[in-house]
């Protein structure tokens, strides 16, 4: 299965973000962090349960949980 | 004319080494509070350069201009000179992380667009160094339109230039905003905020291209670190060895300290009871004044030690490493990963604990840490556990033969408390708390040493805070509950009722058979009244009983008879408002046996063979039994006896109504407890 969001990516790979759904404070604080159209993300690792998840993106480290993730749609631009 | 003194605003992202800077330029700061109506912490501090007076605002930590939170609203609000009492900037000062530019600069840019000079310093310039990241400054100094200086405070790299650039940036025109594409039209329209971090992350990355150059190889040993840190397993055993130091070193370390300030006050009240005559001015100050002070100071160890954790676990990246590993489990109850090291320190103590809350950015989930922290059992409870459980539950085997009874009350006692937080941040987070989703974007920082001074900064505000704002109230609370327990002053009563004592003792010896093992504790009880300490005991005892909480006892009688207790009982528990260790403290002075220390082995032996003979009034019906026990035990698990704990609420929440709602549902939850667990012992003929 291809995956489409960002919480459904195997650790260790890369992606690159394609969109953020919705307009709230959930998806403008994941922009705001720079969680924007066409940037790479790598999915470090999750924490122990599976969740939240560890990225790697612009140079740094964020956690963020699954739900979020979800909301991250992940592909070619 | 001397000008008058100029504003300089600081802000920047949270963890960035703000605070560092803070202290390099300005020192220990001149006023902390909180700003008007909010509890967002403010933070002054004053330098002069070139002989203009400078004050410094520490602006709350933020991410971002466009305020989602009270923080990030403060800081927009400062920004724009719209909190009373807080002048409109003359220069924003901006720290940016020089390790994590790209992220950085979306505050950066922001402040551009405010309209007022700013000065971008770039901190942890160092840290940049040694991670082989290369930042062309004059360049991106240039792109910016803004001065632009790296600083290191450890090496005081760039502070004394910080403070030549912003005196000279002040009064020059404002910076032009960094220009940012219109947003693209697309068939979704999003918020402005939205398309507007999109543009700027799209103009930032324009601005840095070529400006900012790294080697892999830093990045590669960071991610060893942690890859490790953060393991499945690895990460999780670490975890709880680190959890584990940082909860025994307060649970340990702090103790002594305590002891030391203890004795050191105990030593100090016998010198004035020593040098004035006896009398209420006396009383006033040694058991009033003197008791609130030592009830106050005794936290700051504690307090301190935490503080020293948190800080050197902030300052070197775990802080949001340990959130991110126990988020999980602390989510299906309502809270988050972050709540996790404020629960853990309140098993020590929950004023810590509460303090320690403020590392939680969410305002909703630092709320409701603060609401459930005082249900974790803290150490003051452990005495009154041990004494009545020692006391009163058999000494048998429960099940297993080599698990002692009295072992699965006190942990029962402690997952009592753990059970019941959790129920009740589930419920809170399920109603009065319910709102929208609240984002859960947190940054896992960089490893790094952790900063010694900004450490001991730390700790030292925290228990100077502390003294400050919560140590005043403390000492009022503690003059009132003297006087309480003291007033109404009526030698003819407390006469009449040591007669009294000894007419009923009388009786009671003689109506009881020669062999029955009750007539040598009448008897001895009896002889104790024929001493002057003895008598004097009972005396005090009889004062005590007589004065306006003792009425109050027996007045709430109505209210704590359903849960097996007896007015004395009541009135103990009343008395233990202060603090729940003073319980054991007003039980021995209500029966009779004078000031003792239930710490010391004599102390809790005589009170425990006190309150095993303790009757009903007027009949021969025994107060202490196990469901009795049972049920005091599990109302202080529950209730909020620690009138410090309650202020110290109040001064986190900047409310009053926090303090009340936590005291209200701890003490219904405390009755209903108790009440429980005493029907279920009597039913199953405990």
């Amino acid at each position: 299965m291809v995956a489409v969001s960002l919480d459904e990516v195997s650790v260790g790979s890369t992606v690159r973000v394609r969109d953020v759904a919705g307009g709230d404070a959930v998806a403008i604080r994941l922009l705001e962090m720079g969680v924007t159209p066409g940037v790479e993300i790598r999915l470090v690792g999750k924490a122990p349960f599976g969740d939240p998840l560890e990225l790697e993106l612009r140079g740094y480290r964020l956690s963020i949980r699954r739900q979020e993730a979800a909301r991250v749609a992940i592909g070619d631009r | 004319m001397t000008p008058g003194p100029l504003t300089v605003a600081l802000l920047g992202n949270p963890n960035v080494g703000k605070s560092t800077l803070f202290t390099a330029l300005a020192g220990i700061p001149t006023r902390v509070g909180n700003y008007p109506g909010v509890t967002v912490e403010e933070k002054l501090g004053r330098f002069t350069h070139r002989g203009r007076v400078v004050d410094l605002v520490d602006l709350p930590g933020t991410y971002s201009l466009a305020p989602q939170s009270p923080d990030e609203r403060v800081a927009v609000d400062v920004l724009h000179g719209r909190i009373a009492g807080v002048p409109r900037p003359d220069c924003i000062l901006v720290v940016a992380d020089a390790t994590n530019l790209p992220r950085n600069m979306f505050l950066a840019t922001q402040a551009l667009e405010v309209g007022v000079p700013v000065v971008v310093a770039l901190a942890l310039a160092d840290v940049a160094d040694r991670k082989g990241i290369r930042i062309d400054v004059a360049e991106l100094s240039r792109r910016l339109g803004c001065p632009v200086v790296r600083v290191a405070p450890p090496t005081g790299e760039g502070i004394a230039a910080t403070r030549d650039l912003v005196l000279d940036a002040v009064g020059s025109p404002p910076p032009r905003p960094l220009p940012l594409a219109a947003p693209e039209a697309g068939p979704t329209a999003r918020p402005a905020a939205a398309a507007e971090a999109i543009a700027r992350y799209a103009a930032i990355e324009r601005l840095l291209d070529g400006v900012v150059a790294a080697s892999g190889t830093a990045r590669l040993t960071e991610d060893r670190i942690d890859a490790v840190l953060t393991h499945r397993v690895w990460g999780t055993l670490i975890f709880a060895g680190v959890m584990l130091a940082m909860f025994s070193s307060i649970f340990w370390l702090a103790p002594p300290l305590m002891d030391l300030i203890s004795a050191g006050m105990d030593r100090l009240s016998a010198f004035v009871s020593g040098v004035l005559p006896e009398g209420a001015i006396r009383s006033l100050i040694v058991d009033g004044i003197f008791a609130g002070v030592s009830g106050t100071v005794v936290f700051v160890p504690q307090i301190a030690l935490l503080f020293l954790f948190v800080a050197i676990l902030e300052g070197c990246g775990y802080l949001a490493r340990a959130a991110y590993l126990m988020d999980r489990l602390l989510v299906g109850v309502g809270l988050s990963g972050k709540s996790f090291i404020p629960l853990l320190s309140s098993f020590a103590c929950a004023i810590p604990g509460i303090m320690a809350a403020r590392t939680i950015e969410n305002r909703r989930d630092r709320l409701l840490t603060i609401l459930v922290a005082p249900l974790m059992s803290c150490s003051a409870r452990l005495p009154v556990y041990l004494l009545l459980c020692g006391a009163f539950v058999p000494d048998r085997a429960a099940g297993l033969p080599w698990l002692p009874l009295k072992a699965v009350v006190l942990a029962g006692l402690y997952a009592l408390g753990v059970v019941v937080a959790a129920a009740v941040a589930w419920g809170l987070s399920r109603t009065v708390f319910h709102g929208p989703p609240q984002p859960f974007v947190m940054e896992l920082p960089g490893w790094r040493w952790p900063r010694p001074a900004v450490v001991l900064e730390r700790a030292r505000e925290a228990a100077w805070s502390f003294l400050q704002n919560a140590g005043t109230l403390i000492v009022a609370l503690s003059i009132v509950l003297w006087a309480l327990m003291t007033y109404p002053k009526n030698e003819a009563v407390v006469d009449a009722d040591v007669a009294a004592l000894r007419q009923s003792l009388g009786e009671s010896l003689a109506a009881t058979a020669a062999d029955d093992p009750d007539r040598a504790e009448f008897a001895a009880e009896l002889a104790a009244l024929d001493t002057p300490e003895g008598l004097a005991a009972a005396r005090r005892g009889a004062a005590q009983r007589h004065s306006f909480l003792g009425r109050a006892g027996r007045f709430v009688e109505p209210v704590v008879k359903p849960l097996g207790w007896d007015w004395r009982i009541g009135c103990a528990a009343l008395a233990s408002f202060p603090a729940r260790e003073v319980v054991l403290g007003t039980l021995g002075v209500i029966y009779n046996l004078g000031e003792i220390d239930p710490g010391e082995a004599e102390g809790a032996t005589a009170l425990e063979r006190r309150l095993k003979a303790a009757r009903w009034d007027g009949t021969n019906r025994r107060v202490f039994t196990l469901p009795v026990a049972l049920s005091i035990m599990v109302f202080f698990a529950l209730c909020a006896q620690c009138a410090s704990t309650l202020v110290v609420i109040g001064r986190e929440t900047g409310s009053w109504v926090w303090p009340v709602i936590t005291f209200t549902y701890m003490t219904v939850l405390a009755w209903l407890g108790a009440f429980a667990i005493y029907r279920i012992g009597l039913a199953l003929g405990w």
